[in-house]
């Protein structure tokens, strides 16, 4: 009895009258609060715009949401309930019928219109720049299946004929820059194409094989910083462009104009490897001619190690590309197949770590290299990195920094034996997404616990369950803290319909948005807080 | 090496080394024995390597080779990994075999696509040659170009002129694209 009780709001602040946290512990215990503040109440079935909501800013101050057809983006301000009730015992009474309205809990700021003609929001895509409360999205139009080949194209990519990244101040909603990529394909869904790193975006196009990075500044502009693929360096195709002029023999220019043209395409459309491929392959190469002294010996091993597998190495195409610091990005590469496909697991993979100022390829693993797993397994938090001084990632629970989480990996490793098919699951998840985690403190596996396959930080469309989602207190096991049950109050059980829900968590407040869809049938939103 | 030789240097290069490459089937006798040739070829490739050389068939086909030559020392190259694929014809060793940089290099034998122009690969090629002496006359060249039968000729008059000034412009690019 005496042990509950020390845990209640009362006792716990109390508590921290009395005690002091333990050095660079103080966030951590403040954080303890959460388990007597949880979203346990729930009102149904809300009053809502018909809008298609995304996400809470990581800071909590703006609910993005898109417009039904996509054209629109809408931005709210999370207050706290606004509305009051008359008479004594407010407590024992049902909430007042204003609460069951979405304007209660939200503001409206502004509505934007920022597709235009034939394109459309991509609902998936959003990512927040923090320092400055920019918003970024992307417009695209539909994807081209039939397009013909072009030069310098990846085969097998099909282009889209316009894909636009919007930078919007989020204050007032102004539109403050676009970058255009044409005949392009950049993955957008889940951010998987894009990475923001404190204020450097770096941007995958798949179709031309090129890692855009750019900046984006306080004034609120995108600034070209460096194009990697065909060339490394920034200044790599002007050197070659003032140079092949050089090379043109100038004495046959009289002669024959038609060979000099020749020649001039031989230049544009040549052979060569890219910039990042020679990289690459030079960087296999060293390995192995490192590894063995014996001359002999070590050219048999090249035969058998890196020329027999030599196209298959020129065929890898990039995947998907993470900043690790501002000066190294984690590339996936893999083949054209996996590239395009959401679902990248059957196929093989290979990660490389890129220094952009050197140019150098640093590391180079296969996807079930059992060294990097190790590098991921102990050191997971430096893979979430979003910037140097955003505090939220922090708490974001991880099998790095924190031990039940750890725990379950065990688990799974002792289970599966540690085969290569467990390592290669296991860092399929890299490179992370940007941005694809909720800081919620109610997803901290040191306080609670929660099925995963229902519900977890990651920002994913999970099928709904009959039942609602439990949290478990993490310190009494038997505890139940609060539930979430997405979709009507009062269900009608019908396993034929397929029912999709998501779940905004406001970023620090017990406040939850959960959104059932149904197949024909209007969207349910419902709004967990804590009464 | 005579002066047609150098005019028809520059026609010989575009679309070779292509993996689809098609090959004209003459006869099964002459295939099977050029086969023959390069299998006996790799085996002694593989017991007495050039030094500074190392080659491959590429995947299972016998006459799609790779080769990688690090930049010899004393040359602007040094530092440098290039890549070369090697595209042996179905008639070798009568025929001689399609050198391709694979790697951008400044070099007066290679012309901008990456084809590179020796003697011994046009009218001075014997039967009696073989992959690893066409390696051993690639990489000698890298050390000491041919200017007397450049493809690019400003480079030839560049390294005739101002050597130190061509060996910095080779050394900039071995550093920009060989690395």
């Amino acid at each position: 009895m005496l042990r509950r009780s020390r845990h209640n709001l009362a006792s716990r602040i109390f508590d921290r009258q009395l005690h002091s946290p333990r050095p660079g512990a103080s966030i951590n215990s403040v954080r303890r609060f959460y388990e007597n503040l949880v979203p346990n109440y729930t009102i149904y079935d809300i009053d809502c715009p018909e809008n298609s909501f995304r996400k809470f800013t990581d800071d909590g101050l703006y609910l993005i949401s898109f417009s039904r057809n996509y054209q629109e983006l809408i931005v709210y301000r999370p207050t706290w309930l606004t509305f009051s009730c008359k008479g004594e015992d407010c407590d024992f009474h049902g909430l007042p019928a204003k609460a069951k309205k979405f304007e209660s809990f939200f503001t409206q700021l502004y509505c934007v219109s920022l597709a235009s003609a034939n394109e459309l929001i991509c609902k998936d895509f959003f990512l927040y720049v923090e320092n400055n409360q920019f918003g970024l999205f992307a417009t695209s139009t539909a994807q081209v299946h039939d397009a013909p080949a072009i030069e310098g194209a990846t085969p097998g990519v099909p282009p889209i004929e316009k894909i636009t990244f919007h930078l919007v101040r989020l204050q007032d909603g102004s539109k403050l820059d676009e970058r255009v990529f044409r005949d392009d394909f950049v993955n957008l869904a889940h951010n998987m194409g894009v990475f923001l790193y404190d204020d450097i975006l770096c941007i995958v196009s798949l179709r031309f094989q090129t890692i855009h990075i750019l900046q984006i500044r306080d004034t609120g502009c995108f600034v070209d910083l460096r194009e990697i693929g065909l060339f490394c360096r920034e200044d790599d195709e002007l050197f070659l462009n003032s140079h092949s002029q050089y090379m043109l023999p100038p004495g046959k220019k009289n002669q024959d104009e038609l060979s000099n043209g020749l020649q001039q395409q031989d230049v544009q459309g040549s052979s060569f490897l890219s910039g990042i491929k020679q990289r690459l392959l030079s960087f296999v190469f060293r390995g192995i001619w490192n590894e063995e002294t014996d001359h002999t010996l070590r050219v048999q091993r090249l035969k058998k190690k890196f020329y027999f597998h030599f196209q298959d190495y020129i065929d890898l195409i990039i995947w998907k590309v993470q900043f690790l610091d501002r000066h190294h990005l984690l590339i996936k590469l893999g083949s054209v197949d996996g590239g395009v496909s959401r679902n990248t697991d059957q196929h093989p993979a290979f990660f490389a770590v890129y220094n952009m100022e050197t140019t150098e390829v640093i590391a180079f693993y296969q996807s079930f290299a059992d060294e990097l797993y190790n590098l991921f397994e102990q050191f997971s938090d430096h893979f979430h990195v979003a910037s140097r001084n955003s505090l939220h990632v922090n708490f974001i629970s991880s099998h790095s920094n924190n031990i039940h989480v750890l725990e379950q990996l065990r688990n799974i490793k002792n289970k599966s034996s540690c085969s290569p098919q467990f390592v290669k699951k296991m860092v399929a998840s890299l490179p992370f997404s940007c941005q694809s985690l909720s800081p919620s403190p109610y997803f901290d596996q040191s306080l609670f616990r929660f099925d995963e396959k229902l519900i977890s930080a990651t920002d994913r469309h999970r099928q709904s369950t009959e039942h609602p989602i439990k949290f478990m207190s993490r310190r009494l096991p038997l505890i139940q803290k609060f539930k979430i049950k997405p979709g009507p109050e009062a269900d009608v059980v019908d396993n034929r319909t397929r029912r999709i829900s998501s779940f905004l968590f406001h970023p620090f407040l017990p406040f939850v948005l959960s959104i059932q869809q149904t197949y024909m049938q209007p969207t349910v939103v419902n709004i967990h807080f804590r009464r | 090496m005579s002066a047609s030789n150098c005019t028809s240097s520059s026609a010989g290069g575009g679309g070779g080394g292509g993996r689809g490459r098609v090959r004209s089937w003459s006869s099964t006798t002459s295939v099977s024995s050029s086969g023959k040739r390069i299998q006996k070829e790799m085996l002694e490739f593989g017991a007495d390597p050039p030094s500074g050389c190392s080659a491959g068939p590429k995947g299972d086909n016998l006459y799609q080779w790779v080769s990688t030559i690090m930049g010899p020392q004393g040359s602007p190259y040094k530092g440098g990994v290039f890549f070369i694929e090697i595209s042996i014809p179905t008639d070798y060793p009568f025929k001689p075999p399609k050198v391709v940089f694979k790697t951008r290099i400044y070099h007066c034998n290679v012309d901008p696509s990456g084809n590179i122009s020796l003697g011994i690969l046009k009218d001075g090629w014997s039967p009696a040659l073989t992959i690893a002496k066409v390696l051993l006359a690639v990489r000698s060249v890298l050390t000491n170009p041919d200017t007397s039968c450049p493809v690019v000729s400003s480079i030839a008059r560049l390294y005739l002129t101002d050597k130190a000034k061509h060996d910095e412009i080779a050394a900039e690019w071995t550093l920009r694209f060989a690395q």
